[in-house]
């Protein structure tokens, strides 16, 4: 049971990268990503490629990776950012889905559908596989308690106060002489970073990446996790990836339970339920489990 | 706080309770895997496969085991997704200990785990199309496919060509591995024989209308479109095809040219199409057994192929284990299983039988139900496939071909 | 490439987008009065799929058929509208558009669970294209042509020349003064809904007559729907309408220079170029986007 757990908690970890980005985006700033699976995408991508075709070392790769969303979060943003939050939104929805394509045209890089197997795991010359999987979870740990140390600072600082003003008022941002543009590029380019470390742990993790695995679903479960967890807190984030991964994985143990629905219908009914999560919580408690200001 | 504690508890819980069911496990026994789709798009053959397994397993113990040995099979679901796979996977492989795993379907479940059984060096038994499954993913030869490759599946899609005297032929393709996998096939073949493809296209999936790729086919005038496509996106090619009136024929893969396929378009617009499909070893005596005891458990042989692939796979791991002993690496079962698989023995077409040859100390060759399996130097199978044309609004098999 | 090929590639633009042109309607019409983009507008089109379905098989008419399908699709709008949006109608853009996700997740698992994923087909005649020279152009979709210039032509009368339509312009306008003015805006909403289910559902009858109905039909036409929307200016019916159709004749003529696969990413970038020089759309005035 315990590789089993270890295998969760795995999954666990990168969704919360996933969710304290996206947090950070819309929670603290307001900046509407439907695109999140892009960057997740790119940042898997990338460390795998460039420890697989071209023998870099994880790291080297996996900054590469954060480097790499970032990046493609700058254009991103200079066009999107100006825009409200459901044109934001559409936007970005759209830019995920044209990232996805490049994955499955381009493939002379990417290996298009086929996908990428073989993906080196961590610290493969040092031990077998189990080892590999601690070490990644180990790592993947130290990760979140940095990422939730450092914008732990950002957002209780001056700068996190700018970002929360920009979610709230931006004319008052423009009064007080402030660029609210600039702040929601840098955040979009931060939270994608985090989005592409996130990616990268993925990829080394699961050793086989394929385009299928960004879908914009991804997306809206990460974004159920933070609703579930509670918006504009780094705790709820954590929490919520936590409820989001056993919610998956509970599938696993709920099968034949519900009468009248076979086994291949159970896909259909965690949608359903993501679906149900999402309408509820909007309406009754849009604040999450564990609260949060501003929230709207 | 109350609820990080509550989700604390509850992990703990979990963990406490589960170890306590892995130290009941017994140590005699040979523990396989059956990791295959329970739920998801591979829901349809999951559970029969597993059922082939299990009916296998019943089957090997009755008959004293493998030297002694029972066989106890774990079951998991993937889910039909590469990450729940590698989930169960790594329980099946850490928690049971199990000396192989079978019974995974989609190529995705396929590759994302025959990394963990080579590195756990045990045999991964598959019925996946991915290329890479030959080769470069299998560099141990411990992986096992059972079902024909989507280069294969081409390769007699190229034979029914040239046997019905196309010349001209184009190749359309559902934009994943398996579509692109048997028109590339096909394409090889074809162009090592010295023909020329006309044109070919490849088409994302899940688009209302496909005229501007069908019209882009169709400019090349092709006398014959190979297809590697689905019951979807077949259905909206073929009509928007036969309201263009442009005279071709057509080579579709069985699981898109079937009954429902004429059912949606209808006899006109069908007429003549050829389904092209792996046959499974109908000839063979155990196939009529394990149709008749799959079909009790509620499994319909005919529409799912795997289950008796399933099957097949843990009656040869079980002879191999028979030859061995229990105690047999996964590197060694591996080799054994692959001589048990190719010709130059006697046929044998059941454990039982296969179990008393072996006492003896002969040499025996397992015929599977699903084909003669015939593995090649990849361990892949070489199936027979079978061209059937729709006529008058119905299937007709005109005849088989062998690669 | 002949001229013919150019001329065939632009009769499929024009079919593609009449087949996206009815959401994109639909996506505009509940934006202008909720103010929201209604992202289960999809999946109400399967609904209406598979509506038709259900009648076509039953009755073998296509009246019935389309009539069904507009019913079901009319159903599911209303009581999507009743369940899940009105009670947060005036919460955030945010706030309603994630309920329109979680709404079109729960209609496409209903669809799921009830249906299966199997694609389904119309039991129907085919008939060939008339050919004139190299340049082909099918009865069928013709057919789709009236149907959906139909359906615009009667929801224009509805909104130009009827005072419930006077009402809903009124009440997207100005819907303070609305109020003030009497126009009771319950009324309207409900039938405002009602009215972007009918046009969802026929949308998804017609869809389903050209193509196959399985539950994640409507998903997959979301995005495009979006982007016709946006291109032709959120909340202006004609410009719904033109942007499907300008987006479906850009994304066929490119298709000799990128590919299928990229033409399907232009029709999204030339959403975010027309978001960046022109952010209220190509058809609507200038109203605050920034």
């Amino acid at each position: 049971m315990l590789t089993y757990l270890l295998s969760i908690l795995v999954i666990m970890g990168i969704y919360m990268l996933l969710a304290l980005a996206l947090d950070l985006q819309y929670g603290f700033t307001g900046l509407i990503n439907f695109g999140l699976a892009g960057f997740f995408g790119v940042g898997a991508y990338a460390s795998a490629l460039l420890t697989l075709k071209a023998g870099w070392t994880p790291l080297l790769s996996f900054p590469a990776a954060m480097l790499a969303a970032a990046l493609l979060a700058w254009p991103l943003g200079r066009v999107a950012l100006r825009l409200r939050d459901d044109y934001l939104a559409i936007v970005t929805l759209g830019f995920s889905e044209i990232v996805r394509l490049v994955l499955v045209q381009e493939q002379w890089l990417t290996n298009g559908v086929q996908g990428i197997p073989g993906v080196p795991r961590l610290g493969a010359g040092w031990g077998n596989a189990r080892f590999s999987d601690m070490l990644l979870l180990v790592l993947l740990a130290l990760s979140i308690a940095v990422a939730v140390a450092v914008l732990r600072r950002v957002t209780h600082s001056p700068y996190g106060r700018t970002i929360q003003a920009v979610r709230d008022d931006e004319t008052a941002v423009y009064v007080l002489g402030k660029e609210p543009a600039r702040f929601k590029t840098q955040v979009l380019m931060l939270g994608a970073a985090l989005s592409g470390l996130a990616g990268a742990y993925f990829a080394h993790y699961m050793t086989y990446i394929v385009p299928d695995q960004f879908v914009p679903l991804i997306t809206f479960y990460v974004w159920m996790a933070i609703i579930m967890g509670g918006v504009a807190r780094l705790s709820g984030s954590v929490a919520g990836a936590v409820l989001l991964v056993l919610f998956l994985e509970g599938v696993r143990f709920t099968r034949g339970i519900i009468p009248g629905v076979s086994d291949a219908d159970m896909g259909s009914v965690q949608l359903g339920v993501v679906g149900l999560v999402l309408i509820l919580f909007m309406r009754w408690r849009p604040q999450g489990l564990f609260g949060g200001r501003g929230a709207r | 706080m109350n609820r990080r504690h509550l989700v604390a508890a509850f992990l703990a819980a979990t963990a406490a309770s589960s170890l306590s069911l892995s130290a009941l496990a017994q140590t005699s026994d040979f523990v396989v895997g059956a990791l295959s789709p329970l739920t998801g798009s591979g829901a349809p053959y999951g559970p029969g496969m597993v059922k082939g397994i299990q009916l296998a397993a019943k089957e090997i113990n009755a008959a004293g085991g493998a030297q002694g040995a029972q066989f106890r099979v774990v079951v998991e679901d993937t889910q039909t997704a590469p990450q729940a796979a590698v989930s169960g996977a790594k329980k099946m492989i850490e928690v049971d200990k199990v000396r192989a795993i079978l019974g995974c379907w989609s190529s995705g479940e396929s590759l994302a785990v025959i990394p963990l059984t080579n590195e756990a060096d045990i045999p991964l038994m598959h019925g996946s199309g991915a290329p890479a499954l030959s080769a470069d993913a299998n560099p141990k030869r411990l992986g096992f496919r059972f079902q024909a490759t989507n280069g294969r599946f081409g390769q007699a899609f190229a034979k029914v060509a040239e046997r019905q005297g196309y010349k001209q032929p184009a190749t359309m393709a559902f934009n994943n591995a398996s579509g692109i996998g048997n028109t590339e096939g096909f394409t090889q073949a074809w162009k090592a024989a010295g023909g020329k493809v006309v044109a070919s296209v490849v088409y994302e999936p899940n688009r209302p209308s496909y005229r501007s790729e069908l019209q882009s086919v169709l400019r090349a005038k092709p006398d014959v479109i190979v297809t590697g496509s689905y019951l979807a996106d077949t259905t909206i090619l073929l009509r928007e095809w036969y309201q263009t009136g442009i005279d071709t024929h057509w080579i579709i893969p069985g699981w898109a040219a079937n009954a429902d396929l004429i059912k949606a378009l209808g006899p006109k617009v069908t007429e003549g199409i050829i389904s092209v499909e792996s046959v499974s070893n109908e000839n063979a005596p155990n196939y009529a057994h394990v149709r008749d005891a799959l079909g009790k458990e509620g499994v319909d042989v005919a529409g799912n192929v795997y289950a008796p692939m399933a099957y097949d796979q843990a009656i040869i791991l079980a002879l191999a284990v028979q030859a061995l002993g229990p105690k047999a690496t996964g590197s060694e079962l591996a080799k054994k299983v692959h001589e048990i698989g190719t010709p130059g023995g006697e046929a044998v077409y059941s454990f039982a039988d296969g179990k008393k040859l072996l006492e003896a100390g002969k040499r025996i060759t397992y015929i599977g139900a699903s084909s003669a399996l015939n593995f090649d130097q990849y361990n892949d199978v070489t199936p027979d496939f079978a061209a059937s044309f729709v006529e008058n609004g119905k299937l007709v098999r005109k005849y088989v071909v062998k690669l | 490439m002949s001229y013919a090929d150019y001329i065939n590639l632009v009769i499929n633009g024009l079919v593609e987008g009449l087949i996206i042109a009815l959401p994109a309607l639909a996506l505009t019409l509940v934006y202008g009065l909720a103010r929201f983009p209604n992202a289960a507008t999809g999946d109400i089109v399967a609904v209406g799929g598979y509506a038709g379905l259900a009648a076509h098989h039953l009755t073998g008419s296509l009246i019935v058929a389309g009539l069904a399908g507009a019913a079901g699709g009319a159903v599911a709008s209303v009581l999507a509208y009743l369940l899940a949006f009105r009670p947060v109608i005036r919460r955030s853009v945010i706030t309603l558009l994630l309920t329109s996700i979680g709404v079109g997740f729960v209609i496409r698992a209903a669809l799921g669970v009830a249906f299966g994923h199997d694609p389904r087909a119309f039991d129907m005649p085919l008939e060939r294209a008339w050919r004139f020279g190299d340049i082909s152009i099918a009865p069928a979709d013709l057919s789709l042509a009236a149907l959906t210039l139909l359906t615009l032509a009667l929801v224009f009368f509805m909104l130009y020349a009827t005072p419930l339509g006077r009402s809903l312009r009124a009440i997207a306008d100005d819907p303070d003064l609305a109020r003030v003015s009497g126009i009771r805006r319950e009324r309207c909403m409900l039938a405002m809904w009602t009215i972007a289910g009918v046009v969802c559902g026929i949308a998804g009858t017609v869809t389903g007559m050209r193509t196959v109905v399985y539950p994640d039909a409507g998903w997959n036409m979301l995005l495009p729907a979006f982007a016709a929307a946006v291109v032709g200016g959120l909340g202006n019916p004609l410009g719904a309408v033109m942007g499907a159709l300008l987006l479906g004749v850009l994304q066929e003529l490119s298709t000799p220079f990128v590919g299928f696969v990229y033409k399907i990413a232009l029709g999204y970038v030339v959403m975010m170029v027309v978001l960046l020089l022109r952010p209220q759309g190509l058809f609507n005035r200038p109203v605050g986007v920034r």
